[in-house]
C-alpha cells in the first residue's frame, strides 16, 4: 500500500508540466455552454429544473467526453513511459508490476473523478445562474456523477491495457474513439444498449425521466443491471491488462 | 571474504527460437568492477535486463546478493541502481523533477537529489527540461538516477555510449571511484575493449550469447602479452637448454616459444644457443595486442 501511494505520487510529478490539466476542463467548459444556451423550457409551464439541466448538460459529457477522456488519460499516462525508456527505469525500481499497474489505473480514475467534480461545479454554476427551480437535488446529482465515473472503470481498464501494450500514442486513441462513436446509435437500441460498455457512462448519468417516455431505447434500465455490465467488463479488461503487463518484456 | 554479488547459472533466453543468451555463468564479486564486454548484439543488454527482472529468463538461475532473484526481487532491486541501454527520462520534466519522480518511489531523503546531481556534475542544469539536454547530459542524469538510492550494486549498460571524450573520461573516473569510496560493486557493459580495460578489474567476454572468457584484466593482459619465437636447427635440444636457464617455454610447430623476457636475457640465451652449436635462423617477438586477443576471442578462435 505504501508503494502504491508512492507510485501515485510519482505519477503526479510526471503529469506536471503536461497538458493533462487542460483536458480536465474541456468537458465541463463545453457543458457550461450547452447548459447556458439550451432551450429546455419549451412545452413546460414552469422554469428550468435541476433534473432537466442535468440531462441536457450530461448528454455530450457522458456519451462522448467521459469515454474519450478515459482513453486519452490512459494513453497519456503510458506515453511518458513509452517515449524515452520510462518503463525499464520504473520497473527496475523496487516495485511490483501489479502495484505499478494499479497505480496507473488509479491515476486515470482520479483524473476522471476530477472531471466529474468540475462538471458538478459547472452544473451548479449554470443552475444557479439560470435560477433552476427548487433545492439542489444533491442525492440525485451525486448518484449521477458517481454512476458516470463508475461506468468509466471498464473503459479506463481496457484503454490502459492497450496503451501499455502499444507503443503508439494514436492507436489506442483511435480504438477508443471508434468504440465511442457508435454510442449515438447504440443508445437508441434497447437490445444492445444495455450491454455496450461505452454507453454505460451515459446510461448511468442521465436522469431517467429526461425523455419522458421511460421505455425509450436503453434508458429504462435499472441501475443494478448497468452495474453488472460495468463490473463484468471491468473485471475482464482489468485482468487482461494486468496479466499482459506482468508478462511484458521491458 | 570475496563474497559473490551476482551469480548466474546456465542462464538462457530464447527469442523466437533464437537463443540470445545461452549457458551464461556470470560471477561477480563484491567491490569489483566487472566489465561485461562483447560486440553489439552479443546479448549484453538481454543479460542485464534479466538481472533486473525486466525480462524473464527462458531457463537458468540468477542469484544476486546470494538470494534468488525470482523470489526476492524487491529486496534485491532495493539495493540495485541501473541504467539500461539508452538513458530513460521524462523529457518534459527538469532533471530535478525526473529524479524526484524516482525518489518518491524509493523513498530516500530529498537532499540525495542534489548529491547525485553533484556526483555526475549536472549541478546548474537541474532546472531545465531534460528534452533539451545533450545525450551526454541525459546519460549522466541516468547515472544520477541509478545512484539515487545509494545502491550496493550498480548496473550500467554502455554508460559512455554517445559521450564526448571528456564525458567518457568523467564517467570512467566516476565509475572507478565508486567501489573504493562507497564499496559499490559495478557491472559495466561495453563493446569497447579499451574502455573496459581502463575501468574493470574483471572482464567477461560474451559472444553470440555465450560467455567465452571470464577472468581478471591482469590475466587477460598476460595472455595477450605475446612471446618470443625462435626458429633453430635443433629445437628440442634448445628447449632443454632454455629450461635449464630457467626460461620455461615450449615447442610449437617446430619453433621454440618462450615467454617474454628482457633484452639482456634474450641476448644471453641466443649467445649460449649459438655457443652450443645451434643454428639460430630467426628470433622474433610476437606481440598480440589486447585488441587482437579480444577479436580472436570474439571471433571464436580462442582456446
Amino acid at each position: 500500500m505504501r508503494t502504491f501511494m508512492r507510485i501515485l505520487s510519482a505519477e503526479q510529478i510526471k503529469m506536471s508540466r503536461s497538458y493533462i490539466w487542460v483536458l480536465l476542463l474541456v468537458s465541463p467548459a463545453i457543458s457550461v455552454v450547452i447548459g447556458a444556451l439550451a432551450d429546455v423550457t419549451e412545452g413546460t409551464t414552469g422554469g428550468i429544473t435541476w433534473q432537466i439541466l442535468l440531462g441536457v448538460m450530461a448528454m455530450a459529457h457522458s456519451m462522448l467526453f467521459l469515454p474519450v477522456l478515459s482513453g486519452i488519460f490512459a494513453a497519456l499516462i503510458c506515453r511518458s513511459e513509452h517515449s524515452d525508456g520510462g518503463w525499464k527505469q520504473l520497473l527496475a525500481l523496487p516495485v511490483t508490476r501489479g502495484t505499478v499497474y494499479l497505480a496507473k489505473f488509479a491515476m486515470i480514475m482520479l483524473l476522471l473523478a476530477a472531471v466529474q467534480l468540475l462538471f458538478l461545479g459547472a452544473l451548479l454554476g449554470v443552475g444557479l445562474f439560470r435560477g433552476a427551480e427548487g433545492a439542489v437535488p444533491w442525492g440525485k446529482l451525486a448518484a449521477s456523477l458517481f454512476g458516470g465515473w463508475f461506468a468509466c472503470l471498464p473503459l479506463a481498464a481496457l484503454q490502459l491495457a492497450v496503451s501499455q501494450r502499444w507503443t503508439s500514442f494514436g492507436a489506442p486513441l483511435a480504438l477508443n474513439v471508434s468504440l465511442t462513436i457508435p454510442n449515438m446509435l447504440v443508445a437508441n437500441s434497447a437490445d444492445y444498449g444495455p450491454y455496450y460498455p461505452w454507453l454505460q457512462p451515459m446510461l448511468a448519468m442521465s436522469p431517467m425521466s429526461y425523455y419522458g417516455d421511460e421505455t425509450f431505447g436503453a434508458f429504462n434500465l435499472p441501475l443494478a443491471s448497468l452495474m453488472i455490465v460495468v463490473t463484468g467488463s471491468l473485471v475482464l479488461f482489468l485482468a487482461a491488462g494486468f496479466i499482459s503487463f506482468r508478462r511484458k518484456a521491458v | 571474504m570475496n563474497e559473490t554479488v551476482i551469480k548466474t547459472s546456465d542462464l538462457r533466453k530464447v527469442y523466437r527460437g533464437r537463443a540470445a543468451v545461452e549457458h551464461l555463468n556470470l560471477n561477480i564479486g563484491r567491490g569489483e568492477i566487472y566489465g561485461f564486454l562483447g560486440p553489439n548484439g552479443a546479448g549484453k543488454t538481454t543479460t542485464i535486463r534479466m538481472l533486473l527482472g525486466l525480462i524473464k529468463p527462458t531457463s537458468g538461475n540468477i542469484e544476486v546478493f546470494g538470494r534468488e532473484l525470482r523470489s526476492h526481487k524487491l529486496d534485491i532491486l532495493r539495493k540495485v541502481g541501473s541504467l539500461v541501454e539508452s538513458p530513460s527520462y521524462y523529457g518534459h520534466l527538469t532533471a530535478v523533477e525526473n529524479l524526484e519522480a524516482i525518489r518518491r518511489i524509493i523513498g530516500v531523503p530529498k537532499g540525495r537529489i542534489a548529491e547525485v546531481l553533484d556526483i555526475v556534475s549536472l549541478t546548474g542544469e537541474e532546472k531545465r527540461p531534460v528534452k533539451g539536454f545533450s545525450l551526454g547530459m541525459k546519460q549522466r542524469l541516468g547515472i544520477a538516477a541509478a545512484l539515487l538510492g545509494g545502491p550496493e550494486l550498480l548496473i550500467l549498460d554502455e554508460p559512455t555510449n554517445g559521450l564526448d571524450p571528456s564525458g567518457i573520461q568523467e564517467i570512467r573516473s566516476l565509475i572507478k571511484r565508486l567501489p573504493a569510496e562507497q564499496g559499490i560493486t559495478v557491472l559495466v557493459s561495453s563493446h569497447l575493449l579499451s574502455e573496459v580495460e581502463q575501468m574493470a578489474d574483471t572482464v567477461g567476454i560474451i559472444r553470440q550469447g555465450q560467455m567465452v572468457y571470464q577472468d581478471s584484466i591482469a590475466h587477460l593482459q598476460q595472455q595477450a602479452a605475446g612471446d618470443l619465437r625462435l626458429a633453430l636447427s635443433e629445437p628440442e635440444a634448445a628447449l632443454d637448454l632454455a629450461k635449464r636457464r630457467g626460461c620455461g617455454g615450449e615447442l610449437r610447430e617446430g619453433r621454440l616459444i618462450l615467454p617474454r623476457m628482457n633484452d639482456a636475457r634474450v641476448a644471453l640465451l641466443v649467445k649460449e644457443l649459438v655457443e652450443n652449436g645451434h643454428a639460430v635462423y630467426r628470433v622474433e617477438e610476437h606481440r598480440q595486442s589486447l585488441e587482437e586477443f579480444f577479436l580472436q576471442v570474439v571471433e571464436g578462435g580462442a582456446s
